[in-house]
């Protein structure tokens, strides 16, 4: 039976429920009781929302049925040890699980457990809210975290974060991988002591301290590090100052990029520009390269000094650079050239003389090539410019040298042939003065002269003096030291001049020089004093072996005919031959069997005739004696 | 005997200082033959002819010095005058060790030519005057007898008459008549001319 008390403490219970059930359905959290069996016993209101059932619906549940499975089944394994044990991973902590409604969705929610004082059999209440909202975000926020760090990563750049003391508080993974660690062993390290050689690591120190103190901007440096294999990597560095709230520096943060490679390909490359530059100096080899139309132009240094411009003054332009550098007398043959290479063969290849700005004259040979270039609309000329002024004054010295040995030589042999030639002079000179003589005789008689045969002794005077001039001209001509010049020649009527030289030489020795000339040979360039020279000295040879061998065949023949398409000179003797030994050394200086000899006559004949384009060599004469035969092509065109 | 004048030949290879030496010549009233070759003079030699020979030394084919040692070898008498250059000396020298009147240098004063071309005239006209001597000598002597011949030989080796009658076992009177028909024959007016004689005749081979 109630009692007013009861009566009292009932109402008084049942406002008590009332308010709590009101707290509890007020209650932004979904509030749970269950008790030692896992039975729902209260289900509040926010809990109703959250899950979807009323709390009819489950009362007397288990709990179970707001899990999601796995934890669904693991539940009662759970509770088992908690009871068993005291201890609870739940207990007393908040923490996140995974709740299903009851259309099955599954969502995050935070749960807090504890256990109803006082009840027993045990009971749990469990404060529970929906934290898909705040997970959402704490996901997004790692995301943003995580993007962040692999910005971090993905940069090609090491990030190293120091604080004030040179401790490395952050380092991405790029860092790591430069400096060979892991981000663990080097978070907290000493930067310095850790990373930079001992040598560098003072400097390093002041540079970081100084970095701090100043407000400006840091400079770009670039530092050394030493990485966990002990080798060294050479980064640059870009550094910014990290403040705190309050603006005070608290570290440096710096991204560094590893150098090394390029730096070394830097290094190689200047080497390289440096040996290849050496190289142009030492071969006094310039290049040069050149678009057109655009213009854009490159001269290496060597260029600069070939042609002895101002490093300062811009490449310009071939036309304009003939104009202006080019030796007036080459200017428009270069100008030619190098306008139809271009258009032409894409090639140009020419030697011309520059004059440098203070007058100096050098001697250049160009090649220049077109080259395909990138857009097809342009030309691209790529050259370049060899200074060849050495090379052609020795050329040039060589040339003199070559001429005057060879003008000493027809000297000499000249010296040998005086005998003759003075003979061949004493002639003309004996019969003028016979003459002279007789006409005066003829005039001092009684009766007086025959005009007849005074008109005869002045016509013989007249000629025997021209024939005396004749010898004296072409001797002349012979010794006189003159420039190698090639002359078109009849080689018949060349040797028929000669024998007027050669003759009187021949016949001092009592040798026959018999002329057999073929008729219809071809003209020939040459220069005529260098094969009258050559002819000398054959006949010359060929009349010291006739007074050689005693009783030999006193005659020389000269014969002309073909060798090939060449005209051929030989020289026919019929004395001793040569003997092999000496065969061996007949082309060398200084070589001779002849006690006056100097040994220069068939080396410098030779030498003229390879300057001629023909070669000169000797065969036995059939029957005894030697050939020595010459050959030299005809000029283009002639017949 | 009938002689041909006295000729001068000239053998020269070079037509100008040929003709020019027959001008001249010629302008001194000489006869003159020339010749262009050593060879071509040979086949025209005549020893009968009187005259000189004016020679180049330097020839081609056969030279002057080849003519002169083939003249000498046929005994050919004509004086040579040499004409040479101005290399020539040694050859000269040579020349005259084989009986060369004298040589000159090219060119020459016409007056040294001539001089020696007329010194050597003179010479052959001497040796021609000699050979005539030494053919009549010769002549003579044929038309003596044996013993008037032995009679000779013995006199002109200087033996008496006495001596020689007793070589020849003969009376010193025939000895006496023998030597006066050996004078008479040989056309000797002393001994001493007789002697002469006999040596003249025996000194050409």
């Amino acid at each position: 039976m109630d009692t007013p008390a009861d009566s009292r403490a009932a109402t008084h219970s049942k406002e008590v429920a009332g308010e709590l059930k009101a707290l509890l359905d007020a209650a932004v959290d979904g509030v749970i009781v269950i008790d030692h069996d896992g039975r729902i016993t209260t289900f509040n209101a926010a809990a109703e929302r959250l899950f979807g059932y009323t709390s009819a619906e489950v009362y007397g549940q288990r709990i179970e049925v707001l899990m999601p499975e796995p934890y669904r089944s693991g539940h009662d394994a759970y509770m088992h040890n908690y009871e068993r044990t005291g201890k609870a991973r739940i207990i007393g902590i908040g923490r996140e699980v995974a709740a299903q409604r009851r259309d099955g969705t599954v969502f995050p929610a935070s749960l807090a457990v504890g256990e109803v004082p006082g009840s027993s059999p045990k009971r749990y209440v469990g404060f529970i809210h929906d934290v898909t909202a705040r997970k959402a975000a704490t996901d997004a926020l790692r995301r943003e975290r995580d993007r962040a760090q692999s910005y971090l990563d993905l940069a090609q750049v090491m990030l190293v974060a120091l604080d004030a003391t040179g401790s490395i508080t952050l380092i991405n993974r790029k860092g790591c991988k430069i400096l060979g660690y892991t981000e663990s062993e080097l978070v907290g390290r000493d930067w310095y002591e850790h990373c930079m050689a001992e040598a560098h690591r003072d400097a390093a120190r002041a540079a970081h301290r100084a970095a701090l103190g100043s407000r400006g901007d840091i400079d770009y440096t670039e530092d050394e590090v030493v990485t966990r294999d002990g080798s060294a990597k050479l980064i640059a560095w870009r550094t910014t100052r990290v403040h705190d709230e309050q603006g005070r520096p608290v570290g440096l943060l710096s991204s560094g990029e590893d150098v090394t490679d390029r730096r070394r390909a830097e290094q190689a490359l200047k080497h390289s520009e440096q040996l290849l530059r050496a190289a142009q100096a030492i071969a006094r080899l310039g290049n040069f390269e050149l678009t057109i139309p655009a213009g854009s132009a490159f001269w290496s240094q060597q260029v600069y000094e070939i042609t002895g411009l101002d490093p300062a003054i811009a490449p310009i332009e071939p036309l304009a650079f003939a104009e202006r550098y080019v030796h007036p007398d080459h200017r428009e043959r270069f100008k030619r050239e190098w306008r139809r290479g271009l258009a032409e063969t894409g090639k140009v290849d020419i030697e011309y003389r520059i004059v440098q700005p203070d007058g100096t004259p050098r001697e250049v040979h160009m090649i220049a090539q077109v080259l395909p270039s990138a857009d097809g609309h342009s030309l691209v000329v790529s050259g370049t410019l060899h200074d060849i002024t050495e090379r052609k004054q020795a050329e040039e010295e060589a040339r003199q040298g070559q001429e005057r040995l060879t003008h000493v030589a027809r000297l000499s042999t000249m010296g040998e042939m005086a005998t003759g030639l003075a003979h061949e002079i004493n002639q003309p000179l004996t019969a003028i003065a016979t003459y002279a003589q007789a006409a005066s005789r003829l005039m001092a008689a009684e009766g007086g002269a025959d005009p007849a045969d005074l008109r005869e002794a002045l016509v013989a005077i007249t000629s025997q003096a021209l024939r005396a001039g004749e010898v004296i001209r072409r001797l002349r001509a012979f010794v006189k030291n003159r420039t190698a010049r090639t002359e078109t020649l009849d080689i018949n009527r060349l040797i028929e001049d000669l024998s007027i030289l050669a003759e009187p030489d021949a016949r001092a020795s009592d040798v026959r020089l018999t002329l057999e000339l073929a008729p219809g040979l071809p003209p020939v360039g040459a220069d005529p004093v260098q094969i009258q020279q050559v002819l000398l000295n054959l006949i010359r040879n060929a009349i010291d072996a006739l007074l050689e061998k005693k009783g030999s065949h006193r005659e020389i023949i000269v014969r002309t005919g073909w060798d090939g398409p060449d005209v051929e000179v030989a020289v026919i003797d019929h004395a001793g031959g040569i003997p092999p030994e000496v065969a061996l050394h007949l082309f060398n200086p200084f070589y001779t069997t002849k006690d006056a000899g100097t040994g220069l006559g068939l080396a410098i004949s030779r030498s003229i005739i390879r300057a001629h384009r023909g070669k000169l060599g000797h065969r036995p004469t059939p029957g005894g004696g030697t050939t020595f035969h010459f050959s030299l092509p005809p000029l283009p065109g002639g017949t | 005997m009938k002689e041909k004048p006295a000729t001068v030949f000239v053998v020269d290879d070079d037509d100008a200082v040929r003709t020019s030496l027959r001008l001249l010549l010629k302008s001194v009233g000489l006869p003159v033959e020339t010749f262009a070759s050593a060879q071509e003079f040979l086949d025209a030699f005549d020893a009968e002819r009187a005259g000189c020979l004016v020679l180049d030394i330097r020839m081609p084919g056969m030279s002057g010095l080849e003519l002169q040692q083939r003249l000498n070898e046929i005994h050919a008498i004509v004086p040579i005058v040499f004409i040479t250059g101005h290399g020539d000396v040694p050859m000269a020298v040579e020349a005259m060790q084989h009986g060369a009147v004298d040589f000159i240098q090219k060119p020459f004063r016409d007056q040294d030519l001539i001089d020696r071309i007329n010194q050597a005239l003179e010479k052959d006209r001497d040796n021609r005057a000699g050979l005539r001597e030494r053919d009549a000598i010769r002549r003579r002597m044929q038309q003596l007898t044996p013993r008037e011949r032995e009679v000779l030989d013995l006199v002109t080796q200087g033996k008496a008459n006495k001596v020689i009658a007793g070589d020849l076992n003969v009376s010193q009177r025939t000895v006496e008549i023998h030597r006066a028909r050996v004078m008479e024959k040989m056309g000797a007016s002393s001994l001493a001319h007789l002697v002469r004689m006999v040596i003249e005749a025996e000194r050409a081979a």
